[in-house]
């Protein structure tokens, strides 16, 4: 028998959920279509067939289901609503499913199973269920693929979080003061820890950020990502705001840009898309708590379809000089702790 | 306590009921000006929907007049809305006022905070006296958006051009100063006998458009450059969708109001075949009321949205096909701070002659 074919686009919540979806869907039998890593087809068909106003993350969404469309039996695209008590996915995201159907008429077949862990026919469970008797009627295969590949997906969470380690290099510059001023300044680079936080799908998709990752490792830089705190930090981060942010997406970077911010590593970099709802909001409370870090250099780049590479380079060297700078006055008139 | 409150439409209405008569003093912002639009917009983020600008402008306006409380709304997602207040308070801490900021919300665990806002507003009142004016300012509200509906049929009818506005005007100041439940139906009575004698009654078969949208910018008239007006004045009768008593009645009491559930509920399944599922602010109502429109034999529908607002551009996306499949003209409006008189008047002017002309075409089918 044919295996069912069901395509993922690599974009938007699948940068945190494929892995889960993936096992799920193959430990059933089912052949896992993941569409290419974004680029400027994509990109083009995205910007083609949705509005001028949507933010770019969706359009680019739009382009990767659009690039699976022939390949594949179904597309999945889950109506992700909420995860977790006191928290939601952003309006688009929610709706995302029914913007896709109202602009793309060719597609047939969407799988659109809801996670809303608030109701009891949301939980993960049952909405991987939903999907699983597509593929099989064997209920007790379906529960136990859910079993494993849940389990395995918490697991490699955890491997993926930081290793506490990694932030010791500039503490470590910071607070011997006689070591860090025999450092020459080729060392004092690989010493530079620099935390680039935003939502995954703007951190991980290197045509979305213009190799932003990249290029910070080739001038030496250590970098630190939102995925890398774990959920027990970033909640305890988020005590610090008047008001707890009701947005999944943002807690994750919000907590992370506090925790990196009291950890006073070298520099953050917050990356927004323009035209993103919860960034222009969440962009002034991580610009607000940076004051308190006045060592710690801050800046916010804001993507679009019509970002340029060169734009980006030369305000990421500038950003850098000002690290550094910041980092060597710190090295020779700070008092030692 | 010197108080100010945001603007919104004629809100305001209810204000001296809950704020003088409680013994506050009640900073009263200026009316919504060119001068609050720039305040607004030159210390918000720029990225952030209209209305945080606007509304940090009316802050801005108060407290420059000597406010000390703020009182503001709150919420909690999927929309920026729940956030407007922190993110204001933020702004105008950065600016170096002194106040203090009362956030009316729905607690999440802790009443404690609403229960102290309430006591600070109820200022050592009788309960009893507290509850009855708020019921009375709530009466207002509720006439006050009787009136305007009701005018949004008189206008395009009206005898003489700009009558019904300066009627409505002036019976906007006798709410304002009334006491008592007695005083809002006298004034109604009064009212709905005016808009009687400047009604050209003879003018029938007008075009009927549906307005829907975010809930701000539709019910604010300088935000949206006063479109109910500009309609009326091109002989258009306007079905106003959004409300502030849908809006406050799910959230104010779930048991009280039943009869509005019903409306909620009806506009959500006529939504459903194209969006699904709630997605925070007016999205999903938009989509619904624009199906409800189409059902009902209006004309068309105008969406307004403010720029980068989410749950609306969820909806204007799915409008589209809505509108394909009901052969239904809907027209987007979007507005930020540039937003220019004339380009707006173009766009509107034209549909209006789009559905004049599908109204000719009909009548010759028939
Ligand atoms: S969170 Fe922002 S970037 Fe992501 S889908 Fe929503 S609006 Fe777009
Ligand atoms: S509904 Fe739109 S305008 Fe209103 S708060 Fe939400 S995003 Fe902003």
């Amino acid at each position: 028998m044919k295996k069912i074919r069901i395509g993922i686009p690599y974009a938007l919540y699948f940068y945190e959920y494929y892995p889960l979806w993936k096992e799920f869907l193959t430990r059933l039998g089912a052949e896992v279509i993941l569409s290419k890593p974004t680029n400027k087809n994509i990109l083009d068909l995205g910007v083609r067939s949705s509005l001028s106003e949507v933010c770019l993350p969706v359009k680019i969404f739009y382009g990767h289901v659009l690039s699976l469309a022939d390949q594949v039996d179904y597309i999945l695209i889950p109506r992700m609503v909420c995860v977790e008590k006191g928290a939601f996915f952003c309006p688009k995201i929610i709706g995302l499913p029914d913007m896709v159907k109202s602009s793309i008429s060719t597609l047939n077949s969407l799988l659109v199973p809801l996670v809303d862990v608030r109701k009891p026919y949301g939980t993960w469970k049952n909405s991987l269920f939903q999907v699983g008797q597509l593929i099989t009627d064997n209920s007790l295969a379906i529960s136990r693929a859910f079993s494993i590949s849940w389990e395995n997906f918490q697991k490699n969470y955890v491997a993926n979080l930081l290793d506490p380690k990694l932030l010791n290099p500039s503490l470590l510059a910071k607070d011997t003061k006689n070591v860090a001023q025999g450092l020459d300044k080729m060392t004092i680079n690989i010493n530079i820890n620099i935390a680039v936080v935003g939502h995954d799908y703007l951190v991980n998709d290197s045509y979305i950020n213009l190799n932003l990752i990249d290029k910070l490792k080739k001038m030496n830089v250590n970098i630190l990502t939102p995925s890398m705190v774990p959920p027990r930090i970033v909640k305890k981060q988020l005590k610090k705001l008047y008001k707890p942010i009701f947005w999944s997406l943002s807690r994750k970077a919000v907590g992370a840009a506090l925790y990196y911010f009291e950890n006073k590593v070298e520099g953050v970099i917050h990356l927004t898309s323009f035209e993103c709802g919860e960034d222009s909001m969440v962009g002034e409370l991580i610009h607000h708590q940076s004051k308190q870090y006045p060592e710690v250099a801050y800046t916010e780049f804001v993507f679009d379809e019509h970002t340029g590479e060169a734009g980006i380079n030369t305000r990421l060297e500038a950003f850098l000089d000002m690290v550094r700078r910041k980092k060597q006055y710190e090295i020779n008139f700070a008092p030692s702790r | 306590m010197k108080l100010t409150l945001p603007r919104l439409g004629n809100i305001e209405v209810a204000y001296e009921t809950i704020i003088t008569d409680m013994g506050h003093e009640l900073i009263e912002p200026p009316p919504n000006s060119k001068r609050t639009l720039d305040l607004g917009v030159r210390y918000s983020p720029e990225y952030c929907c209209l209305p945080l600008k606007i509304v940090l402008g009316n802050f801005i306006e108060g407290l420059e007049l000597g406010a000390e409380v703020l009182l503001m709304a709150g919420g909690w997602g999927p929309c920026r809305f729940g956030y407007y207040a922190q993110v204001q308070r933020d702004i105008l801490i950065d600016l170096g006022y002194n106040f203090k900021m009362l956030i009316m919300e729905l607690p999440r665990g802790n009443w404690k905070t609403l229960w102290d806002n309430i006591n600070i507003l109820r200022n050592g009142k009788k309960w009893s006296y507290f509850a009855n004016q708020f019921g009375l300012a709530w009466q207002k509200i509720l006439l006050t958006e009787k009136l305007e509906n009701k005018i949004l049929q008189v206008r395009p009818r009206e005898k003489k051009k700009g009558i019904t506005s300066r009627v409505f005007a002036d019976t906007i100041v006798k709410i304002k100063k009334a006491k008592d439940r007695e005083a809002l139906k006298q004034i109604e009575r009064e009212a709905l006998q005016q808009f009687d004698e400047i009604t050209d009654f003879k003018k029938k078969n007008l075009i009927r458009v549906a307005l829907v949208g975010e809930f701000y910018v539709s019910l604010e008239p300088f935000v949206n450059h006063h479109l109910e007006e500009k309609l009326g004045y091109l002989g258009v009768e306007v079905v106003r969708k959004n409300s502030i008593r849908a809006w406050v009645e799910p959230i104010v009491n779930l048991h009280l109001f039943r009869e509005n559930i019903k409306d909620e509920k009806e506009i959500e399944q006529a939504a459903y075949h194209y969006l699904a599922h709630s997605v925070g602010g007016e999205g999903q109502s938009t989509v619904g009321n624009v199906v409800l429109a189409h059902q009902e034999g209006l004309d068309g529908a105008i969406q307004v949205i403010p720029f980068t607002c989410m749950p609306e551009i969820v909806a204007e996306t799915i409008l589209k096909k809505v509108s394909e499949d009901l052969d239904f003209p809907t027209l987007t409006l979007t507005y930020d701070e540039q937003t220019g008189e004339e380009g707006l008047n173009t766009r509107i002017e034209a549909f209006i002659d789009l559905l004049k002309m599908r109204r000719r075409k009909g009548v010759m089918v028939s």
